[in-house]
């Protein structure tokens, strides 16, 4: 009797322990990675953009959003060189990643074939259209630099104010991420878009742009779309206000409207160019902090919960990064829902699925994100912000811009 | 000649060309045989990840542009800061074949020798050209025209549609006896191709060196009006170095070309530059295996400090950033403490080393 009595219990005990194993053994841990310039060059945009993905990451797997599971993300400083971004994706690979998370236009381009080849779904940080010719596996996060800057062509030529063609300038970056847009705004023109681009600026390393916006007026332009990072702006719009050649209100007559890509607006400008960044435009597809409501309130939750500081919480970097940990992890949720085992492939068939009844809406962007075969730019939408009394306030609703479809 | 051929007491040189000897003992030659011996077989052991194979492939890259680098600089004398330029004149030469025929034809897939090669005539030519200040430039001034010369090529490769504006010019893969390579061999077949190189190269310069030609280097780089006065012509053997030192960075940029399947601008900027002129300084300028030890130190050095800010950034907060800063204070640090406390280089150790095993066990 004793030694049935000590059986059973022997029994039981190793039952508890079998079933406990078995569940710990259920557990997943997901790897991705993600290489960046957390130093070097953009690494202004880049250091938070880090913070964001980190955190998400965090979040993830401290709400438990994933049961037991967790999602690993390594986070590695390439300081801006291919090379070093290249040699981070083969370790990545080596770990055995189901996701990769990269950052700028040269490396996107430059891993390319790579991304292909491995059959990894990749999104980058650079929404440069270029990134998704000849290419399955790449997804923008948000609208492409072209599709910004052809959706504040448009917004110009919808608003111009006086008679005729608005005459454009455009501020590029002097690389491809700042190139890129232009064959498309060119192509749009082509297509039907009322504005007339006088002159196209690839600016250098200047501290002062003088002599070049009193070329810019004599040549008569109204409006500067800029398609670059916010460091050169600020000194082009300081010089512009010290010229007295700001427009206080949009298209103003005889003055300049500044306006911006995604990548040169934020809190980060107003810091750099103060009082002179007043009535600058700028379009993006995420959600401002200085725009109250449940985007802003999730983004300072998540920066306050991880003891980020006031400027990072507050940067559009920040919840870029966060966004693009999102869309990844919705697209694990989506795969485990699904009974499927989380592998790259899988992953990439949630991306190409997400779109009609299964887009992503997220509060942090002005639009759901969506992508198919076809669409691999996430969000569509786009928000035209203006600084006035030195914050982003939201100018009209949300758009889509037209003539993207048109010169496809 | 000593007695013992293969452990040397003593130099016992009697004859000019006893010293000229590329081994000077057979314990030297076997060593560097053996040492070759593992360096090809070791792949067939056991295998390395991909990561790490690209490093290998990296490291014996820079070892090309550096055995070029320490010609002109090391050996001649003469400063370039425009070593990249002239790695991306022999990567730009591939790419230009591959944006006139395409990424993927055979003149780039098949006939990659003779790619390599072409490259490293372009960038010989270049080298020739960029070394004619050098007639009647030297020191800082010397560097100031080669750094031109980086800033030119910077502009025209940003700026010419040719070139794509800098962004990446695709390389396809290329074919071997097997076919075309695949992905999982590419990295190791570029490291055997690179040891090739290297060890042919470092036999090419070492030979060199015993040439008169090789000597005209040193004699023109410690004075070259009293080279002048013994018959020699400054001013050619400084072009001739140039131009033998782009030879082999235009090697390199094609060799980079080809191991990283594309030519993209930011791989050859002003930094690369510095960062070439770093690991032949710590190396050890005009020695030849000190063309060697640089960028194995170098980029070493840059993986385990990678490796420790990785570590740190765990454990420090990372509003603080002290983890990220590691890499490039790590980097500044080591070419300051070289240039303080050992000006020539891991080479001078290598040198010590070998003395103090010369006469062992009877040291002096």
């Amino acid at each position: 009797m004793e030694n049935r009595k000590r059986m059973s219990v022997t029994l039981l005990l190793s039952l508890i322990v079998l079933v406990a194993f078995t569940f710990q053994a259920q557990a997943e841990t997901y790897k991705m990675g993600l290489s960046l310039a957390i130093t070097g060059p953009t690494s202004d945009a880049g250091d938070p953009y880090s913070k964001g993905v980190e955190d998400y990451f965090n979040y993830v797997n401290d709400m438990k959003l994933l049961g037991d599971d967790k999602i690993e993300c390594t986070i590695r400083d390439d300081q801006y060189k291919t090379d070093v971004t290249k040699r981070n994706f083969e370790d990545f690979l080596d770990m055995g990643i189901v996701f990769y998370l990269n950052y700028s236009t040269g490396s996107t381009l430059a891993l390319k074939k790579d991304f292909d080849e491995v059959k990894m779904p990749t999104i980058p940080a650079s929404f440069h259209a270029g990134n998704l010719d000849g290419s399955s596996y790449i997804f923008l996060p948000i609208a492409s630099y072209s599709a910004q800057a052809i959706g504040l062509a448009e917004y110009i030529a919808n608003n111009h104010k006086g008679s005729g063609t608005p005459k454009v300038a455009m501020f590029l970056h002097p690389s491809a991420f700042g190139r890129g847009p232009l064959e498309d705004v060119e192509k749009a023109v082509a297509a039907g878009l009322k504005i007339e681009i006088v002159e196209v600026v690839e600016h250098g390393k200047d501290l002062d742009n003088t002599a070049m916006l009193q070329r810019l007026e004599s040549k008569g332009v109204q409006y500067v779309i800029s398609q670059t990072i916010q460091s050169p702006v600020a000194t082009m719009l300081k010089d512009a206000n010290r010229l007295g050649l700001v427009a206080k209100t949009f298209g103003e007559s005889g003055k300049i409207t500044f306006t911006g890509c995604h990548y040169t607006g934020g809190n980060d400008l107003v810091s750099l160019a103060g009082p002179a960044a007043e009535n600058f435009y700028w379009t993006t597809s995420y959600i401002v902090t200085s725009e109250p409501g449940p985007g802003t309130d999730f983004q300072l939750a998540l920066a306050k919960k991880y003891g980020r500081d006031e400027k990072t919480a507050n940067s559009h970097n920040y919840i870029n990064g966060a966004m693009v940990a999102q869309v990844a992890s919705e697209c694990i949720i989506r795969a485990k829902a699904k009974g499927k085992k989380v592998t790259k492939e899988s992953l990439y068939e949630e991306l190409l699925a997400m779109n009609g009844s299964n887009a992503l809406d997220l509060d942090t962007t002005v639009g759901p994100v969506t992508y198919s075969e076809t669409d691999k730019a996430g969000v569509d939408t786009l928000q035209l912000y203006a600084v006035k009394n030195g914050e982003f306030k939201s100018v009209g609703k949300p758009f889509i811009p037209e003539y993207t479809g048109k010169i496809k | 000649m000593s007695t013992n051929r293969w452990l040397a007491t003593g130099n016992y040189f009697t004859s000019y060309e006893d010293e000229q000897r590329i081994f000077f003992t057979h314990l030297d030659r076997t060593i560097l045989i053996l040492f070759l011996f593992l360096l090809f077989a070791w792949p067939m052991l056991f295998s390395l990840s991909n990561k790490y194979m690209l490093v290998l492939d990296n490291i014996l890259i820079a070892m090309v542009a550096i055995i070029g680098l320490n010609i002109v600089t090391g050996f001649a004398g003469l400063i370039s800061i425009g070593h990249a330029a002239f790695m991306g004149i022999g990567a730009y030469t591939l790419a230009s074949f591959s944006r006139t025929l395409g990424d993927s034809h055979v003149v780039i897939t098949h006939a990659w020798p003779l790619m390599i090669v072409l490259s490293g005539l372009m960038g010989a030519v270049f080298g020739a050209i960029v070394g004619l200040p050098a007639m009647r430039l030297k020191h800082l001034y010397l560097a100031i025209a080669t750094l031109s010369f980086q800033m030119i090529f910077s502009w025209t490769i940003n700026f010419l549609e040719f070139f794509n504006q800098g962004q990446t010019i695709a390389i396809s893969r290329v074919y071997w006896f097997t076919g075309k390579l695949g992905r999982n061999e590419h990295y190791l077949f570029w490291y055997y191709v690179l040891l090739v190189v290297v060890v042919l190269s470092g036999f090419m310069v070492r030979n060199l060196l015993r040439t008169r030609y090789g000597r005209c280097l040193s004699a023109v780089r410690d004075n070259d009006r009293a080279a002048d006065a013994m018959g020699m012509h400054p001013g050619l053997t400084k072009v001739y170095a140039f131009g033998l030192a782009g030879f082999f960075a235009g090697v390199a940029g094609a060799l980079h070309a080809y191991v990283y399947r594309g030519v993209g601008f930011e791989s050859f900027t002003l930094h690369h530059s510095i960062t070439l002129l770093a690991m032949a300084i710590v190396g050890g300028l005009g020695t030849l295996n000190g063309s060697f030890w640089g960028p194995t130190a170098i980029i070493a050095l840059e993986l385990q400090v990678e490796t420790l800010a990785e570590h740190a950034g765990q454990i420090l907060p990372s509003d603080w950033n002290l983890a990220t800063a590691l890499k490039p204070f790590s980097f500044g640090l080591v070419i300051v403490l070289f240039l303080m406390f050992e000006p020539r280089g891991i080479a001078n150790w290598w040198r010590i080393v070998r003395s103090y095993t010369k006469l062992w066990p009877f040291r002096y």
